[in-house]
Order: structure tokens, then C-alpha cells, then sequence
């Protein structure tokens, strides 16, 4: 017994000797390994981008959340539940900014039942509050894969044709108890072209590998806390659409903006509010749906009283980055440069080993003007600042 | 308390070669317009104030040329402190403060080198502000993550601009934007001459102040009373009104501002009429397009 617990167990060997990676520089100093591990660990994300793919823009996600006795587990910090709500938070935030004009609703399910708490929309606010709200409810019974899957894609498949459908399972519990043959539900998903990824947290499941496998999501299971962190961001990004996914053109609408210093308008309530009991929402200001000009408070909405989708360009020009992905920059060494580089963006001497390139404009940034540029600006300072480059999408027609 | 709230301003100035060298026509314009030297006096006198207002207050200053952004301050190129070094002995100080000093001498040696090296190449009527935004959002991120133990580091960037908007830099530009909402980054414009409405999106996106001087001569009064204060000070002063932002979309095929357009699904690019093939990325749309949206929408409806 002394001598298996000793050896640990099978699959914890990818941490088995990793001091052997790392080597001492002449000096005697760590540091330089160190470094390496952390820039190769910072890019890793970065390289697993692929490019000219046809992407779904316009999301239709299903968050479904396993409330079931499992995830009052404590194996991470409080709780499974707490934890998975609060990085759900930051999903939903990120979402919403990465895709402004894609829509999302959460179920949850629990006592072998499912609910939709929160239906399929363009507000985060509305979301998150939702799953605030969700921290105090308790977990009770056995999820239903089946029930959680099949109350999806009842709103789903009322989705135009253009509409990337998805589904995003958190699943903590190893079993799931659902009232048919789960394998229908999932051909029926994937003839209806939902895309399911399901991100366990506890162990691989058959049936939720098969699932993802079957619709062409992906499948996942968390080793901590951070890792679970790195699996929803993956889902940040629009995932590349099916071929079955129809292309059309969407009618659309580019409210104004009404100020009310300059009209001696009337107050009014707007049509987002009206449900509301306090004075939110009774205001001159809003957005005038150009169609039926109904008023409303915030972009992006779909007007309620003609159904046409409103948006303002700003919108639209977030998701551009998706679509024109930014070039990887060419890793050189510093010393191959010469001494004393500097980064063109930050300008500040480069300390590290490796500087990055532009292939386009052929200017040298510092890792971190790297990493910023192409998790955060999507744009590169070096292109932007001469005519000859500054666009590298100029030949698609945005100019 | 308000000590360990540091603040780092990033002034972006234009220095457009066609914009400040153009000779107004008419005699009263004369009058109202400044040249680049005095603006540069405004601008120096401004940040020695932004530095004045707590010692251990931040500043950059980027030039967006015609064809090229530029660091003016702080500029970590060896040869210059050689020169700057140089000069001091001659020149003398005369009791000025040694941060303004250096500020001043590197604005004017980088605005030299700058004017004497754009003469060759071609010279264009707008200057590329996006570049200059995008390494002014880089050099942010790399003070605030060298900074996060010393407390907190409020950043802002301040654009004056007086050439014309550059509408190919839409994109960059506003990928500058989003960047700095993300990373709570106000941008401010001072708008010398044309109105700007990639700037006036990208005040309003980020929160900051849009200003059009009525009176160019009086730059510095506006620098030091509307931009001077610090975004947390903001709410407790009178400033001027937003200004009325058009978030209309323009089309991609005719250029026109739209109120009801179309997008295409798989690029989102607007389109001001029906069309079966998106322009853009050559996609074939179903034909039925349009008609079979009104009926969904109808059904919907009943």
C-alpha cells in the first residue's frame, strides 16, 4: 500500500519530473527557463487559432447549468456552483462583447427536470443577474441531459436558417436520468444543426462525449479551476459554421440616438421597460426604431412592435476582428536584432529573448505589445500607422 | 485617498503637414488660425501641468504624422540623450524644473527630426490617428502592468486633431476603441478645424469628452479647463454637452449613411438594397430572400 501511494496514481505522471525541463543558465540562474515555459504557455493560445474558415456570426447559445445534488460538491472554492456561476459571469460578459449581436439563454436542471430561467436574449444584464440569482437556489436531485437538450432546441430550432444554434452544458454530475432514449435527442440535434460542446467537471461521460461527437461540438473536462476558466473563453470566440448553415442577407436597423437637450420633446417610457414598476426608462432619450419608431433604451434589441433587428455600426465593427484575424507575428532573437531593441509600440528596451515581427510592416514588438495585440487591439500599431499597410483587409472591400 | 490614484495622460497630436501648412483663403481665417509652433507652446504648457498636478503623474505624447506615428515623449533612443546632455551645458537651465526641460527638448527635437524627413514621399490631407491610438493603447497596457504593485494607474488619451477623417482606418480605429472601453481607457478629442466622426464614436464609446474649439487661439484656456481634470473629477464640473453622436451605418456599395439596411450573415457586411450576392465575400444568397422575411415576421406577429 506505502509503495502505491507513493508512485501516485497513473494519470497524475504528466507532472512527473518536471524539473527536468528545466536548466540552468551559465550564470547559475533559473530565470531563463522559467521565462520560456511561461511565453511558450502564453502563445500556445494564441497558435490554435485557424484561419479562413467560415464563421458562425450570428449565435444562438443555450448555456445549461446542472443544479443537481453533485454540484454542491466542494472540490473547487466554495462550491462546484458558486464557482462555475461566477466564472459564468465572466462567459457571459465576454460573449456579449465579443458577439453583440448574438443571443443567449440559460436553463438549468435539476431534480430530473429542466427550466429555462432566463430566455434566449441580447442583454447580459439581464443574464447575469439571472445567474446571481442562482447562487442562492439550491441543488437538488439528478440532472436530465435529455430534458435540458430537448427544452433547447424547442426555441432553438424556431431559429432563422442563417443562425449558428448552440449549446453549452456545464455538467457536474457523472449520471443523468432522462425519461427516454437520449441517443433519439441527439440525432434529432444534430439534424437540427445545434452545435453541443459539453465542459464536465468531474470525469469523462460516454454519453456526453458521444453528443458532442455526434453534433460537432467539443468535449472537455475541467482540471482546475483556471483550466475551466481557459475552456469557456474557447466558446468566446464564434465557433466555424456548418455547411448546412443557410447565408442570407438580414434586414436591419440603424437607429438614432435622441438627445433631449435639443428637441422640446415629451418625455416617454421606452419599450424595454415597460414592465417596470419604477421610473426606469421614462425618459426623452433613446433610440428610435427607424421603421415604427418605438423607443428604446440600449442597442443591440430586436423592436418588439415590427420585429426588425436594431444595431448600431459599432456593433457590427466588433465582430470585424473575427473575421480579419491579425497575422502572427515572426519570433526572432533579440541578439539577432542587435543590442539594445526597442519595442516600436511601447518603447521600452527589450528584456526577454525573442522579439516578435511584423511580416507586413516589418516593425519589433516586446512579448507582452505581442500578446496584447492579438488577444486584445487586433490591430497592428506598426500596419496602422503607414499607408501602405494599414489595411490589411483593403482587398475585401472594406475600404 | 486619492494618492496612490495615479493618472497617465497620452496626448496624440496631429501634425499633419498639409493641415498646418495650408494658408487659409480668406482673410478673416487669417486671424483665427494658429500655427504649429504656437500649438506646440499650448501643448508643453499643458503638460507641464498634467505633471504638475501630482508628482508622480504619467505622460506620453505621440505625433500622428501623415504617414507615420511618431513618440515624441518618452523616447528611450540612446542618441538623443547624447545631444539633449550636450545642450544643457550650453544652454543652461536658468532654474526650470529638469522633467519639464527634458519634456520640452524632446517634443521639439522629435517635431524637428519629424519635419525634416516628411518632405520626401508623398504628403496626404489626413493624418493616421489609429496607428497612433493603437500604440498609445500598448504603451498603457505595458505602464499598468509595470505599475500594478505601486497602486492604481488612471489612464487617458487625449487626440487633437485638426486634418480630415481617414475613413480606410475605420477598422482600426475602432478596434482602438473597443480596446480601450475593455481596459477603461477614456479617449478625449480636441478638435481643431474639421469634425470628426470616427472621434466622436470613440468619445462617446469610451466615455470622454468631444470638443470642437470655437476659437482656435484660445486652445490652451480649453486644454486646461475641459481636459485637464482627471475622468473622477469630471462629474463635479460643468462641462460642455455631449455632442449628438450618428451611429448611422454607412454601406459598403454606395458609401451613403442608412437607416434600414441589410447585413450579410456569414461577413456582416451592410448593404444599402437587396442584392443575391454579398460583394464582399462572394456569397450567394437564397433568392426568396426578402420576401420570405416579411412573412416570418408577419407570422411572428399574429
Amino acid at each position: 500500500m506505502a509503495e502505491e501511494e507513493e508512485k501516485g496514481y497513473r494519470w497524475e505522471t504528466e507532472y512527473e519530473r518536471t524539473w527536468e525541463a528545466i536548466q540552468e543558465d551559465e550564470k547559475g540562474s533559473l530565470q531563463a527557463s522559467v521565462d520560456d515555459i511561461i511565453s511558450k504557455a502564453k502563445k500556445r493560445k494564441l497558435l490554435e487559432k485557424i484561419k479562413n474558415v467560415r464563421l458562425g456570426m450570428m449565435r444562438h447559445l443555450f448555456l445549461i447549468i446542472d443544479m443537481s445534488e453533485a454540484m454542491s460538491d466542494q472540490d473547487l472554492k466554495p462550491t462546484r456552483l458558486l464557482s462555475t456561476l461566477k466564472l459564468l459571469e465572466y462567459f457571459v460578459e465576454e460573449y456579449f462583447d465579443q458577439n453583440p449581436i448574438s443571443q443567449l439563454g440559460i436553463i438549468i436542471t435539476k431534480n430530473k427536470r429542466a427550466e429555462k430561467v432566463s430566455e434566449l436574449g441580447g442583454n447580459p444584464r439581464r443574464h447575469i443577474t439571472t445567474l446571481q440569482s442562482l447562487a442562492d437556489k439550491v441543488c437538488h436531485g439528478e440532472p436530465s441531459l435529455q430534458n435540458s437538450l430537448e427544452l433547447a432546441h424547442q426555441t432553438l430550432r424556431h431559429m432563422p436558417g442563417h443562425a449558428s444554434r448552440e449549446v453549452l452544458v456545464v455538467m457536474g454530475s457523472l449520471t443523468t436520468c432522462d425519461p427516454d432514449n437520449i441517443i433519439s435527442t441527439i440525432s434529432m440535434l444534430r439534424d437540427g444543426n445545434v452545435r453541443c460542446s459539453v465542459i464536465g467537471l468531474a470525469a469523462e461521460v460516454c454519453v456526453c462525449k458521444k453528443l458532442c461527437k455526434e453534433t460537432h461540438g467539443s468535449y472537455s473536462v475541467i482540471l482546475d479551476e483556471c483550466h475551466f476558466k481557459d475552456l469557456l473563453t474557447q466558446h468566446v470566440t464564434p465557433p466555424p459554421a456548418t455547411a448546412s448553415t443557410e447565408s442570407s442577407l438580414i434586414r436591419m436597423g440603424f437607429p438614432h440616438h435622441q438627445l433631449s437637450a435639443d428637441k422640446e420633446e415629451r418625455p416617454s417610457m421606452c419599450m424595454c421597460h415597460l414592465d417596470s414598476k419604477n421610473s426606469q426608462g421614462f425618459s426623452s432619450t433613446g433610440y428610435f426604431c427607424p421603421q415604427c419608431k418605438s423607443k428604446y433604451c440600449e442597442l443591440p434589441i430586436e423592436c418588439k412592435a415590427c420585429g426588425l433587428t436594431l444595431v448600431s455600426a459599432p456593433h457590427l465593427a466588433r465582430s470585424y476582428h473575427h473575421l480579419f484575424p491579425l497575422d502572427q507575428f515572426r519570433e526572432i532573437p533579440t541578439a539577432q536584432v542587435g543590442s539594445n531593441v526597442l519595442c516600436f509600440s511601447c518603447q521600452t528596451a527589450v528584456q526577454e529573448l525573442n522579439v516578435y515581427i511584423c511580416d507586413n510592416c516589418e516593425r519589433i514588438y516586446c512579448l507582452d505589445c505581442d500578446l496584447f495585440i492579438h488577444e486584445t487591439l487586433h490591430s497592428c500599431p506598426g500596419c496602422a500607422s503607414s499607408r501602405q499597410t494599414q489595411q490589411s483587409a483593403k482587398m475585401a472591400g472594406f475600404s | 485617498m486619492t494618492d496612490n490614484v495615479k493618472s497617465q495622460l497620452i496626448i496624440i497630436l496631429d501634425t499633419n503637414p498639409v493641415w498646418w501648412g495650408h494658408k487659409p483663403s480668406s482673410h478673416t481665417k487669417a486671424q483665427q488660425k494658429m500655427t504649429l509652433t504656437e500649438c506646440l507652446n499650448s501643448v508643453m504648457v499643458f503638460a507641464h501641468s498634467h505633471l504638475m498636478m501630482n508628482h508622480s503623474n504619467k505622460l506620453a505624447i505621440i505625433a500622428a504624422h501623415s504617414d507615420q506615428s511618431v513618440f515624441l515623449y518618452p523616447k528611450n533612443d540612446p542618441t538623443v540623450h547624447v545631444i539633449s546632455e550636450a545642450d544643457e551645458v550650453t544652454e543652461g537651465t536658468d532654474g526650470k524644473y529638469e522633467l519639464f526641460n527634458q519634456v520640452d527638448k524632446q517634443i521639439k527635437e522629435g517635431i524637428k527630426n519629424l519635419i525634416d524627413n516628411c518632405m520626401n514621399g508623398q504628403l496626404y490631407p489626413d493624418s493616421l490617428v489609429a496607428g497612433a491610438l493603437a500604440m498609445a493603447l500598448c504603451h498603457i497596457n505595458k505602464t499598468e502592468r509595470s505599475h500594478e504593485e505601486a497602486g492604481i494607474l488612471s489612464s487617458r488619451i487625449l487626440v487633437i486633431k485638426g486634418s480630415e477623417d481617414n475613413t480606410e482606418q475605420y477598422m482600426n480605429l475602432m478596434n482602438a476603441v473597443f480596446t480601450a472601453q475593455k481596459q477603461n481607457v477614456v479617449i478625449d478629442a480636441c478638435v481643431l478645424d474639421n469634425e470628426s466622426g470616427l472621434l466622436q464614436q470613440a468619445c462617446d464609446i469610451t466615455g470622454g469628452i468631444y470638443l470642437k474649439i470655437p476659437q482656435m487661439k484660445g486652445l490652451l484656456q480649453y486644454l486646461m479647463w475641459v481636459f485637464l481634470p482627471d475622468p473622477l473629477e469630471r462629474p463635479k464640473l460643468t462641462l460642455p454637452p455631449k455632442v449628438q453622436v450618428d451611429y448611422r451605418a454607412a454601406c459598403f456599395c454606395h458609401r451613403n449613411l442608412i437607416d434600414i439596411g441589410y447585413v450579410c450573415s456569414v461577413c456582416l457586411s451592410i448593404f444599402c438594397a437587396f442584392s443575391p450576392i454579398c460583394g464582399t465575400c462572394q456569397t450567394t444568397f437564397k433568392i426568396f430572400g426578402p420576401p420570405k422575411g416579411v412573412k416570418k415576421k408577419s407570422k411572428k406577429l399574429g
